[in-house]
């Protein structure tokens, strides 16, 4: 053969390589896939909510009064701030874009007011230089002060602040998204994905499946997703309780799962858990973050140190900047504690 | 009793010399805080200072060019550079043209305290930091 015609020959199979993939790719059942890009995009808006508490908590630290900074840092922490909330804002209405209106809307309030904060700046400073030698009125402090407010302060009216308003927001995306949970379970099994073997746990692959549905049910052995293989390690066979008035019940949950990541769920139509993790060894992406409703008392759920924020439609909860010791051990109490039929 | 480190710190934020120069004066330096460089620079001529804190970031002539007056003049004198995160790679290079250190703005006093502590020794006249009394 010479030396063009192996060329040929070469590119064909590369060629043909490619169109099986993409006839793979065009078979995958669009359903699942869709499930698959809710779950990574509903990973993103935690991500931001991370972000956008970071920025809190490195605001409450420098208000203290114990840092040298300037009008830049102030402004930087506005402009941070708006820019991660238009990216919760983004994948909330990707998510639940019934509320796009109404998100956008609260949205563009919150700018206009990091406008008005920072313009302010400008009124305040020359008023400092007019006549102030007081440390504790010193204008940019003031203004971090004004704009932590604005973040995280007192208000009564809902959505006033950043962190309400985000608050808000998630409780919207988790309602939309518990919807449809009775359908999520049809779609399952139209594709013929069935429950692992003696449990009552639907296993997806968040990359693979979301190609190409595996045709055999994954098995709990065969996990290797590291935060579900750290959940059911005390539990009895992958099985994990209802969370329902009715304990006899036999409850169906999904676990969407890729190496490190694990987003669990009930898929019942009166009960919305939800649990988010991440279990890298990396300690600043590690994390647990957990809704329940407001029908589930999560102080059998919960271990110790997790935040928790309590909303109308129930509790979330999350722990962050912990050791990964820290996330593995809970992960293992909560797996624990939700194998309990008693939760 | 050893004679007290003279500082120069200028920074067009009035807040940065406001805090930091009680911080300063509790680790025994003598400290001029200037916000104009162009007042910083005329008493640059004036005066030999051990150390000079500058801001990088200023209208009306910037922390290099500060710091390239005070090299002419006073090649002694250490210069410490101010920035903001988004000019760390100007501090970097400011670095490599032979400035002492810098810091990022926000920092705590201290932080500060402890780069002219190592400036201080650097020049042969080293400050004992656990006297500071907050």
């Amino acid at each position: 053969m010479d030396y063009s015609m192996l060329c040929r020959v070469i590119q064909g199979e590369v060629i043909m390589g490619i169109f099986e993939k993409f006839k793979k790719f065009t078979r995958k059942e669009p359903g699942i896939k869709k499930f698959c890009i809710q779950t990574i995009r509903f990973r993103k808006l935690l991500e931001n909510a991370r972000g956008l508490l970071a920025l809190l908590a490195d605001g409450n630290e420098k208000v203290l009064g114990e840092y040298i900074l300037d009008r830049h840092y102030v402004t930087s922490l506005v402009d941070s701030t708006v820019e991660r909330l238009g990216m919760i804002i983004y994948d909330a209405c990707v998510l639940a874009p019934e509320f796009g209106e109404t998100l956008y809307m609260q949205y563009d309030k919150h700018k206009r007011r990091a406008g008005e904060l920072i313009s302010q700046n400008g009124i305040r400073d020359k008023k400092n230089m007019a006549d102030d030698t007081n440390i504790s009125s010193d204008p940019e402090y003031e203004l971090l002060s004004d704009v932590l407010t604005w973040l995280n302060g007192e208000s009564s009216d809902p959505g006033a602040t950043v962190i309400d308003f985000m608050r808000q927001t998630f409780v919207r995306v988790l309602k939309h998204l518990d919807a449809g949970n009775n359908s999520k379970v049809e779609l399952l099994l139209a594709n013929n994905i069935s429950k692992a073997p003696g449990s009552n746990m639907f296993l997806l692959d968040l990359w693979e499946d979301a190609v190409a549905p595996s045709a055999k049910p994954h098995s709990l052995d065969d996990i290797k997703c590291i935060p579900l293989k750290l959940l059911l390690m005390d539990t009895d066979g992958g099985n994990l309780s209802p969370l329902v008035d009715d304990k006899n019940k036999t409850a169906t949950w999904i676990a969407t799962s890729s190496e490190y990541q694990l987003s669990l769920k009930i898929l019942e139509p009166d009960c919305s858990f939800h649990l988010e993790a991440t279990v890298s060894g990396h300690e600043r992406s590690d994390f647990i973050f957990i809704f329940a409703d407001a029908s589930i008392n999560t102080e059998n759920i919960l271990p110790q140190g997790f935040l928790t924020e309590t909303t109308d439609y129930g509790k979330l909860a999350w722990k962050l900047d912990a050791t990964s010791k820290a996330i593995e051990d809970s992960l293992i109490s909560i797996g624990r504690n939700l194998s309990q039929k008693n939760v | 009793m050893s004679k007290p480190l003279e500082v120069l710190l200028l920074d067009d934020e009035p807040i940065v010399g406001r805090r930091l120069k009680p911080a300063l004066d509790k680790i025994g330096c003598h400290v001029e805080i200037f916000e104009s460089p162009i007042e910083a620079v005329a008493r640059i001529d004036q005066k030999e200072f051990d150390i000079v804190v500058t801001d990088i970031r200023m209208e009306e002539m910037n922390g290099l060019q500060v710091f390239e007056h005070v090299k002419k003049k006073w090649p002694r004198t250490k210069v410490i550079i101010i920035t903001g995160y988004a000019k760390m790679d100007l501090a970097r290079e400011a670095m490599e043209k032979g400035i002492f250190d810098f810091i990022a703005k926000p920092f705590r006093p201290d932080d500060l305290r402890q780069i002219i502590a190592r400036a201080a020794q650097a020049l042969g006249t080293p400050i004992d930091l656990s006297l500071i009394k907050d």
